[in-house]
């Protein structure tokens, strides 16, 4: 087993800094969330998860996808390869939520180029969880505290400091000079918690499309959105055009995608004001059935890693492991009643 | 999950750069097809570009006025009648409201084409109902186009066009044109007849029920609001028509057009790269309704 101690981690991040950039999470306005740092002691190492996933690296809130120059001509570019980015501190659940990212965004044709551009230039170093905090249900969904998906490389805290899982090439690249010291010693087995729900097939959850639970669930939603804005695997957006720049016979703009979400109550107006998704209901289950049997028919992975944001957010106490319970408890109630 | 994909003719989705960055096209021609509807024909600025340009009726772009915003816009022409493109915009919002100010000459970018068509082999030998409400009418005109420029390999034609009002039925000056083909039937109808309309009155529904089409080696393809739609299927459906004889061009107000951004899913459908073309033996099956 690769080992390094807390000081050796220390001197490579600092390394790293020289010459790339890093982010990791970091206390600001008293949430932690991942930010570029120029000094290692920004780094909080101690802590269980952060308030924002680091799908902000790679998927930020605003971010120009465009760059469009109106003047004699009419001029587009596409935004530069953003400089190559180490992500450091990131838990395995929010790496397993690139990986559902990457269904979408990758694997499905066409690619979208700007989050190519942002994965490709994106190394992750991920941090094994000790044991699962509360909310959390990552095993649940297919995850564990020290899952490696979707990680270059893993560091799980043992007492010399810190066991060093290099996953990938990309790993390989940036730890290329470090010195391990190599120890016997096993991985420790993560606390996890027992008696999760276990998560119903996507057709069982099909099956209870029209069950009036939804109607039940929505009736405490406010429709804050919040439950969407912290959630490291929703990945609805918004584009929008922006004017940067105006000179005598030059405009500039810059056309913006933004986040959004289904559950927001005009996302899925059209154009002649019709909404098929005009409820309360219909929006929180869209939100549900996206994570739990769309995202997977259509794209493969889950929706959903399992962190458990949504659940400490909600305003309304809407619990998605709640939700996983219902679902199964309707299913055997199907079965048995069928 | 039902296969929603069932037949229609799907492009290729390879040439990835095309598909998410717009391309320069100039706008030649601007006419008003109805009131607060305008027809845009524009042109691809870059040669290599127009010539790969090809679309099947059926199959919609993502059309910038730069500086406001991106709209999608069902294709309102056919591939093989050249190289200019057109699309009808109705005023609704800031995009439309920004193409309706620009003039000829003027520069917009367009993305695509996107989603899949209608299954113009598939219809070959059919006769070919046509139903279109409203601006719906617009992305219909390719198929009407693509049949009377290949007459022979269809049957007969059956176009009865909705509106409102008669100020708001659309291509109202090709009327003749198409009526002048062979083996062509028209009706016009609106909801609110004025004095001296000389055509019917009422809902599309009525006057499918009062010419009953035979479903007999017949499709049908319909476009127009959501709840157009549902009463035709059900008016068809009573004639006899199956539902899988029945095509129709779904919308939604999708942001990117390649099954990204998530704002046009019908369950684990996307209106955009599922269809919007859909064989309504598949909407049927759909897990969430379209209207």
């Amino acid at each position: 087993m690769k080992v390094l101690t807390q000081k050796k981690l220390n001197a490579w991040l600092a390394n790293l800094l020289q010459t790339t950039v890093v982010a990791a999470p970091v206390e600001a306005q008293g949430k932690l969330v991942y930010r570029k740092i120029d000094e290692v002691s920004q780094i909080v190492l101690d802590f269980e998860r952060t308030d924002m996933s680091p799908k902000t690296w790679l998927f930020p809130m605003t971010e120009p996808i465009l760059f469009i120059e109106q003047g004699v001509e009419t001029k587009l570019k596409e935004p530069p390869k953003p400089e190559p980015i180490v992500l450091f501190g990131v838990r395995p659940c929010d790496a397993r939520s690139l990986l559902a990212f990457d269904a979408l965004f990758l694997d499905k044709a066409p690619e979208d180029p700007q989050y190519a551009r942002h994965r490709e230039s994106t190394t992750l170093v991920g941090l094994s969880c000790p044991q699962m905090w509360e909310s959390c249900f990552c095993t649940a969904v297919g995850g564990a505290p020290n899952s490696t998906d979707g990680l270059d490389i893993l560091l799980t805290q043992i007492e010399e400091g810190y066991a060093v899982e290099v996953l990938t090439e990309k790993g390989k690249k940036i730890s290329a000079n470090l010195v391990f010291e190599e120890k016997k010693t096993s991985l420790p087995d993560p606390k996890l918690i027992q008696g999760l729900p276990s998560l119903s097939k996507t057709d069982e959850w099909m099956a209870l499309f029209n069950d009036l639970y939804w109607e039940q669930l929505s009736n405490s939603c406010l429709s804050c959105r919040a439950c969407s804005f912290v959630c490291p695997t929703c990945r609805c957006f918004d584009v929008r055009d922006e004017l940067t720049a105006i000179k005598p016979g030059l405009k500039k703009f810059e056309r913006l995608r933004a986040w959004d979400t289904c559950t927001a109550s005009g996302y899925r107006r059209i154009a002649g004001g019709h909404n098929p998704r005009d409820s309360q209901k219909k929006r929180l289950r869209n939100r549900f059935f996206c994570k739990f049997m769309f995202y997977p028919d259509d794209f493969g992975p889950l929706g959903c890693v399992g962190c458990g944001r949504c659940i400490d957010v909600c305003p309304a106490g809407i619990d998605i492991l709640e939700v996983i319970a219902n679902v199964e408890k309707m299913t055997e109630r199907e079965k048995v009643g069928g | 999950m039902p296969d929603a994909t069932k037949s229609a003719t799907r492009p290729n989705m390879e040439r990835a750069t095309e598909l998410t960055l717009p391309n320069l096209a100039t706008i030649t021609e601007i006419r008003d097809l109805a009131t607060n509807i305008k027809l845009i024909q524009v042109q691809l600025d870059d040669l290599d570009v127009r010539k790969k340009f090809t679309y099947t009726p059926g199959q919609f772009v993502e059309i910038s006025v730069f500086g406001v915003g991106e709209s999608p816009f069902g294709l309102a022409s056919s591939s093989d009648r050249g190289s200019k493109i057109d699309f009808a915009v109705s005023r609704v919002g800031t995009v439309t409201d920004a193409l309706f100010r620009l003039d000829v000459g003027d520069q917009i970018g367009m993305r695509g084409p996107l989603g899949n068509g209608f299954p113009m082999e598939e219809f070959k030998g059919k006769n070919i109902l046509v139903l279109g409400g409203g601006i719906g009418g617009a992305p219909l005109r390719p198929i009407i186009q693509t049949i009377f420029d290949n007459r022979e390999d269809y049957g007969t034609v059956t176009i009865l066009w909705a509106a409102r009002s008669p100020d708001l039925l659309v291509f109202t000056e090709e009327y003749d044109e198409w009526c002048a083909q062979p083996d062509v039937e028209m009706y016009l109808t609106v909801d609110n007849a004025p004095e001296g309309w000389e055509h019917e009155e009422g809902l599309i529904t009525a006057l499918i029920e009062k010419i009953n089409p035979s479903p007999k080696n017949t499709i049908t393809v319909t476009c127009g609001p959501p709840i157009m739609i549902k009463f035709t299927m059900m008016t068809l459906e009573k004639l006899g028509f199956q539902p899988k004889q029945n095509w129709v061009t779904l919308e939604a107000k999708m942001k990117c057009g390649i099954g990204k951004c998530g704002r046009c899913n019908l369950g684990e459908v996307y209106i955009c790269t599922d269809g919007p073309v859909f064989c309504f033996e598949n909407v049927q099956g759909f897990l969430e309704s379209f209207v």
